[in-house]
């Protein structure tokens, strides 16, 4: 399946989707170590986003988020694609500063269409996001 | 996204690396939410500190300072991890001194002013009525938006850098006039506000940060007289369990004066949220993460406690010794700490056992060596530092106000709520 988005960080890219129906700070919610969500009761705690395409509504929380980012980004333990229901400031100058593919507004609910498992391909050049079933 | 002469020379790389990178940022930034322009910033305000910097943070900053880079706009900073003029005092491991220095350096190399402090619209960043300015800092933008009307997104450090060393800030969101218009009525006029002190109004904000989420709230009687530390109390908890960056508190607000005004000539005709006593009592139980009953450390200082704070808590304390098993640390900013010496306060609080420390705040960088030090069970006046302290650095807290904090210091178990 392939659906249009709008492109907040160009570039491609391609991997494991993990979802979550429930915002992200990645000031406290995340380890910069390796990616796993550490905020207690979040839907991914315990999980890891390192490496996958991390699908999610939006940010929340700290406005900081951006520098714990950028360090999990360096450390190898970032996301390698973003996909937002509606951008928040803080993810979108997360994936800037670090060249992160993102995109947001698409034209189905990601969080309907995808799935923890699929195969996702971001083209934030052209704009559209694939998915196949995993 | 239409960029001026002068915008334009930076993104190409004419006025140097830094300039280029700053508008990069900026011209990304404003394309995600279609930005027409860019609009010219007065004031600027820096959140992050070494624990959330890490070192790849400092390297950045380095790097940026390393290219000549500096800042065009007046740019403050928020608190670090330790009292500059007590680092030796304080056991200050030498990995978080050279970290501090390192931050330290590069952000004077910047043209950044060194305030170390969260309430830097009391120690000289204040912009006026109307201003675009970019704060980081999600409880100050807030403050910045609803108290002052100046007008600032959420836009995190590295776009708030980016303002400082391009001038400008993409417009969009709150800089606008028809994103600024209140969306639904909370009326605080059942609650007992005639009895109520800043914690009670941190404790509704905690209520009410959640069914608050992004929008834009308006609230309706309140009293006009609240203190600044009131409004503070309530606008800077709303962004803990919310994420809103404009309040409009009728009769304070200077975009609110009136009901009508909050809302540019449509309020709905009731209010959407009433909240009761009981919701603000359970708040009291649910900000505080502790079963234990000695308390280790008391902290004052989220946001940086003012001269009036340092006053109030000197005066609940009057002679009395704390507790010898249990620190008392008032969190501020060096301006004030130069206040309390002129004053007195800061002997009359060291003969107590008390400790005044200058740049830092009370929710984050101490936290890092006293857990090391061996502090677990917190006592805090502050419900935003109380869910800083347990979720960035694992403490236990306990939540009240500041008569209960100044009394669980001299008796060492907790006095107030459980």
């Amino acid at each position: 399946m392939k659906i249009k988005a709008k492109t907040v960080v160009p570039g491609i890219t391609e991997g494991e989707a993990i979802v979550s129906r429930t915002a992200i700070s990645f000031t406290g919610g995340m380890d910069p170590d390796t990616g796993i969500i550490r905020e207690p009761g979040h839907e991914l705690e315990g999980q890891s986003v390192a490496g996958k395409i991390l699908v999610f509504p939006g940010g929340k929380g700290s406005t900081t988020g951006s520098w714990q980012f950028y360090a999990a980004f360096k450390r190898g333990a970032a996301p390698k694609g973003i996909i937002n229901v509606k951008a928040e400031g803080v993810v979108a100058i997360s994936a800037i500063i670090t060249g992160t593919p993102m995109v947001h507004e698409l034209e189905q609910d990601p969080l309907k269409v995808i799935q923890t498992g699929d195969f996702i391909r971001i083209d934030a050049d052209k704009g559209f996001v694939e998915i196949e079933k995993g | 996204m239409q960029l001026t002469r002068q915008q334009e020379d930076m993104f190409e790389g004419k006025k140097g690396p830094g300039a280029r990178r700053a508008m990069e940022i900026l011209v990304a930034y404003g394309d995600v939410y279609d930005a027409k322009r860019m609009i010219p910033v007065s004031s600027v305000h820096m959140a992050g500190n070494f624990p959330v910097l890490m070192d790849e943070g400092i390297q950045w900053l380095e790097d940026l300072a390393g290219e000549g880079t500096r800042v065009k706009v007046f740019t403050t900073k928020n608190p670090e991890m330790y009292d500059f003029e007590e680092a030796d005092e304080l056991n200050i491991p030498m990995a978080y001194q050279v970290r501090q220095n390192r931050i330290h350096d590069a952000l004077k190399s910047l043209g950044v002013t060194l305030t170390y402090s969260c309430h830097h619209y009391l120690v000289g960043n204040v912009p006026r009525f109307g201003d675009h300015i970019a704060w980081a800092s999600s409880g100050s933008q807030v403050f910045a938006n609803s108290v002052i009307g100046a007008r600032s997104n959420r836009d995190g450090d590295h776009a708030a850098l980016a303002a400082a060393i391009t001038g400008a800030i993409p417009e969009w969101g709150l800089h606008l006039d028809e994103n600024r218009k209140g969306e639904f009525i909370i009326d605080a006029g059942r609650l007992d506000l005639e009895n109520y002190g800043s914690a009670d109004y941190k404790a509704l904000g905690w209520h009410l940060g959640k069914a608050v989420g992004t929008k834009i709230p308006v609230f309706v009687n309140l009293p006009h007289d609240m203190v600044i530390e009131e409004i503070k109390g309530l606008l800077y908890t709303l962004t803990v369990t919310g994420a809103t960056g404009l309040v409009h508190l009728v009769g304070i607000t200077p975009e609110a004066m009136t009901v009508e005004a909050a809302f540019a000539g449509n309020p709905p005709p009731l209010p959407e949220i009433t909240p009761s006593q009981e919701d603000v009592n359970r708040a009291y139980l649910d900000i505080s993460s502790s079963s234990e009953e000695k308390v280790d450390m008391v902290i004052f200082g989220c946001p940086q406690c003012s001269i009036q704070e340092v006053r109030e808590i000197a005066d609940l304390l009057g002679d009395r010794k704390i507790h010898p098993d249990t620190q008392l640390w008032i969190c501020t900013s060096a301006w004030v700490k130069t206040l309390c010496k002129r004053m007195d306060f800061l002997d009359s609080l060291r003969a107590s056992g008390a400790r005044v420390v200058a740049d830092v705040g009370a929710a984050d960088g101490p936290h890092l060596y006293l857990r090391e030090q061996g502090v677990r069970v917190v006592a805090i006046n502050s419900a935003r530092g109380s869910y800083y302290a347990h979720n960035l650095f694992g403490m236990e807290t306990w939540f009240g106000s500041t008569k209960e904090c100044v009394e669980s210091a001299v008796s060492g178990k907790w006095e107030g709520r459980k």
